[in-house]
């Protein structure tokens, strides 16, 4: 079916937004002409997805091949997001590396950090189920949660109490015993050369010759095959069956289906409030529960029940979530068209999303990032603002060129109300408040009715300093 | 697996080198320029997003440190994205960087002598100059990774002519072979493409792929006395040798052991020397992709990984210098 009105762009930059990293105007209608479901496929199902590739970065970015210290691991995902005509594979790492945050500071190995997202990439929109018991191997989570130092007869309980607490069921719905023989059940869950990979990792050497990746080793004699009782079931359990228990819960499903609901649909308050405050849709979390256990679990299965659905589609959640200052920098670069060849810049972009609070592979605590309203401060603020206006204001990029030129290309954009209708289309078809189009109409008035480059450019700086353009 | 061949041409002899981002070591190293009377230079790129370590590090083959020179930054002497190196017969070394697009001189003691290049697409032009190399007359060779060409130049600087338009794609590599010829690491096609002296398109070695005689993003490529090939297969993190009518001969995973500089570390730091011991950093591991050299040689120390450059001395040695291991690993030819 052939999609052709402004109604129906609106509804795919809304989905390109949430899904991706935004749209430009000329994809936009490339992808009108497909239709809602076949984009919605389109993204779900991308095969060999395509992007700048690790070939053409790792022969100019020569850290982001050996990925020694904090930052490239970052760098070469941001390079993804912004590249890759797969943009919901990134947005699944994103979500993902939200929910089950690893930080270089404790682990001091940018490779295998990238490789957690890279094992996000492979099974983020598979079944849940794999992707646990993919973590519960993670070299870098076995690390950033102890699980090398979780012995037979002498258990560590991090990994456990964090894997139900944070990674599946949430809290309420396990007891103190319950982590205690999750943790019996990952003895043995380590890494190989233990003592000589930690110690290299407390010390932060690179000697003599580099980081060594770690990979998972499991250890037998350090298991303990013991009779486990874990949330009501009994048995001689290794850490595949307290996975598949975990995801028999309810609880479980509703956890997930709420954090999807959070990263897609609307804000919802921080996780640790939940306990206390029901969700904001129980319906919309009811319907993702149920595709969850009908899918057998599969997160793909959920995704497309989401952004089919009519809580989904509803105009009244459109711009209300707060872009993450990942989202917010792609989003801005994918516009611009920097990125036509690896380029020093890309260090200074991913910078900018620091300053913007959040350094990927660095999140704040094993929490991940607070999303949603907290994004935004005072000092935050200014630099989102900055940053997009700045990237903007740069017309010798090809992006910034092809939009001024769509702008002039509009023979009837003169008037400040027409002149603001281009340039908010040009960015994305974004739609504003009355609030936001007077401002904008004010400042296309200043300057009287005589169009040009520089007058279209600083209306999009302006436009980007939006608090529609600033959220999705 | 470390070594497949047809005929042994070369065999692994020691590792030069230690990850140090300052002073006696190697960071990110990308070339090592075989200079007079055995001293080597070795250039390292370095991090980009910190203004240390951009630097060529002086030894020798027996691990004596000379000190360094040249500093991250745009002013004379200064680099960004220092990338490669060579000499020209009065021992002075050429230095090329890809974000400055121009070409920096020393002498063999590391002083700065001169700069020159300017950005652009036209003759003499560079964009992303990268491998460098000279001739018996002092010519310079320049692949200019970006305008898909050589270009040659005289010794001060003079465009000469331009080769491989229409016919190479992002070169990396460059050198001239002892007969005159021209080969060149095709980076974008996978290839080592072979001109004559006079810049004419000769033959082409190798086709993309993994296997023997295959190639993936080769980066630098350098030629013996008798015609043979050797070829940084980059993009399969090995080294291949190949005949002077390309013929495969020899395949190379890295052997690499512990330097003196390593092995000096290690004795230091007993305790990383010592749970080092205890570690098998050759064990059969369970890789995400097995298929992947770059996801294999993360893991396996002594494997090449990031080979950017390979050169020979008049000795019979060939040196291999690996980016993300920081160090030269030495062969012979036999």
């Amino acid at each position: 079916m052939v999609v052709d009105t402004k109604r129906d762009l609106k509804l795919l930059a809304h989905l390109m937004r949430r899904a991706g990293f935004g749209a430009t105007r000329a994809e936009l209608e490339t992808l009108a002409e497909q239709g809602y479901d076949a984009v919605l496929d389109g993204l779900l199902e991308t095969q060999n997805p395509q992007w700048m590739g690790d070939y053409m970065v790792r022969r100019f970015h020569h850290e982001q091949s050996g990925m020694m210290g904090p930052r490239a691991s970052g760098e070469n995902w941001l390079y993804r997001m912004v590249t890759t005509n797969a943009p919901l594979q990134e947005k699944m790492c994103l979500f993902w590396h939200s929910i089950f945050a690893t930080g270089y500071p404790k682990v001091i190995h940018g490779k295998v950090l990238w490789n957690q997202i890279r094992m996000f990439r492979k099974h983020g929109l598979g079944n849940f189920k794999s992707l646990l018991v993919e973590l519960s191997r993670d070299p870098a989570m076995i690390v950033w949660l102890d699980n090398y130092d979780n012995h037979k007869g002498a258990i560590n309980e991090n990994y456990g109490r964090e894997l139900l607490e944070l990674f599946s069921l949430g809290v309420g719905h396990y007891s103190e015993d319950d982590i205690q023989e999750a943790s019996r059940a990952f003895t043995g869950w380590t890494i190989g050369n233990t003592e000589y990979m930690v110690l290299r990792s407390e010390r932060d050497s690179d000697w003599p010759y580099g980081r060594i990746s770690w990979h998972f080793d499991y250890r037998p004699e350090d298991h303990d095959d013991g009779e486990k009782t874990f949330l009501g079931q009994t048995g001689n359990f290794n850490g595949e069956d307290i996975v598949d228990i975990i995801c028999q819960q309810e609880a479980t499903a509703q956890f997930i289906a709420r954090h999807m609901y959070h990263f897609f649909v609307a804000d919802e308050p921080p996780v640790p409030a939940w306990p206390y405050t029901p969700p904001r849709d129980e319906e919309a979390i009811r319907t993702l529960v149920g595709t969850y256990f009908d899918s057998g679990y599969d997160i793909r299965a959920m995704l497309r029940t989401l952004f089919t659905s009519n809580f989904f589609k509803n105009e009244g959640i459109r711009y209300d979530k707060v872009k993450s200052p990942a989202e917010l920098v792609a989003g801005v670069l994918r516009l611009t068209g920097e990125f036509d060849r690896p380029r020093r810049e890309i260090m200074d972009r991913a910078l900018q999303m620091n300053f913007m609070g959040q350094m990927l592979n660095n999140p704040p605590s094993v929490e991940g990032w607070h999303q949603g309203a907290e994004w935004v401060d005072t000092g935050t603020l200014v630099e989102r603002v900055n940053f997009a206006s700045e990237q903007f204001g740069d017309v010798s990029k090809s992006g910034v060129k092809a939009m001024i030129d769509g702008v002039m290309a509009d023979e009837y954009a003169i008037s400040p109300a027409r002149l603001v209708d281009a340039c908010l289309d040009q960015i994305g078809v974004i739609e504003v408040s009355d609030e936001t189009r007077d401002a904008l109409e004010r400042f296309a008035a200043q300057t009287g009715e005589e169009r040009t480059r520089g007058k279209v450019a600083n209306m999009l700086r302006l436009a980007a300093a939006t608090q529609e353009f600033q959220r999705s | 697996m470390t070594t497949i061949q047809k005929t042994e041409l070369l065999r692994y002899d020691f590792t030069l080198g230690l990850s140090a981002m300052e002073g006696r070591g190697f960071y990110y190293p990308t070339d090592t320029v075989i200079g007079d009377n055995g001293r080597l230079y070795v250039v390292n790129r370095s991090l980009e997003s910190v203004d240390r370590g951009v630097r060529v590090t002086m030894c020798d083959l027996d691990s004596e440190y000379y000190g360094t020179f040249g500093s991250y930054g745009e002013g004379d002497g200064q680099f960004v994205w220092l990338t490669s190196g060579a000499k020209d017969s009065e021992g002075r070394i050429f230095l090329t960087d890809e974000y400055l697009h121009r070409i920096t001189t020393f002498d063999a003691d590391g002083n700065f002598l001169r700069v020159w290049g300017t950005h652009g697409s036209s003759e003499g032009e560079l964009d992303g100059p990268c491998g460098i190399t000279l001739d018996a007359d002092d010519n310079i060779y320049v692949s200019d990774t970006y305008n898909n060409r050589v270009q040659k130049f005289t010794s001060d600087g003079v465009f000469l002519a331009e080769i491989g338009k229409g016919v190479l794609s992002m070169p990396w590599g460059v050198n001239v072979a002892p007969c005159g010829d021209v080969y060149v690491a095709d980076w974008g096609n996978d290839r080592i493409a072979r001109f004559t002296g006079d810049g004419e398109f000769a033959a082409a070695y190798g086709e993309p792929g993994r296997g023997e005689g295959q190639l993936v993003k080769p980066a630098s490529v350098a030629v013996d006395a008798d015609g043979n090939v050797y070829v940084a297969d980059w993009g399969n993190e090995r080294v291949q040798a190949f005949d002077d009518d390309g013929n495969f001969v020899q395949l190379l995973r890295g052997e690499a052991t512990l330097s003196k500089w390593a092995i000096n570390f290690l004795s230091i730091n007993r305790e990383e020397g010592e749970a080092r011991t205890r570690a098998d950093l050759e064990r059969d591991i369970d890789f995400f992709d097995a298929a992947d050299p770059h996801e294999v040689s993360s893991h396996i120390e002594k494997f090449f990984w990031a080979p950017m450059s390979v050169a020979l001395d008049g000795e019979g040695r060939l040196f291999v210098t690996e980016s993300n291991r920081h160090r030269v690993q030495v062969y012979r030819i036999i």
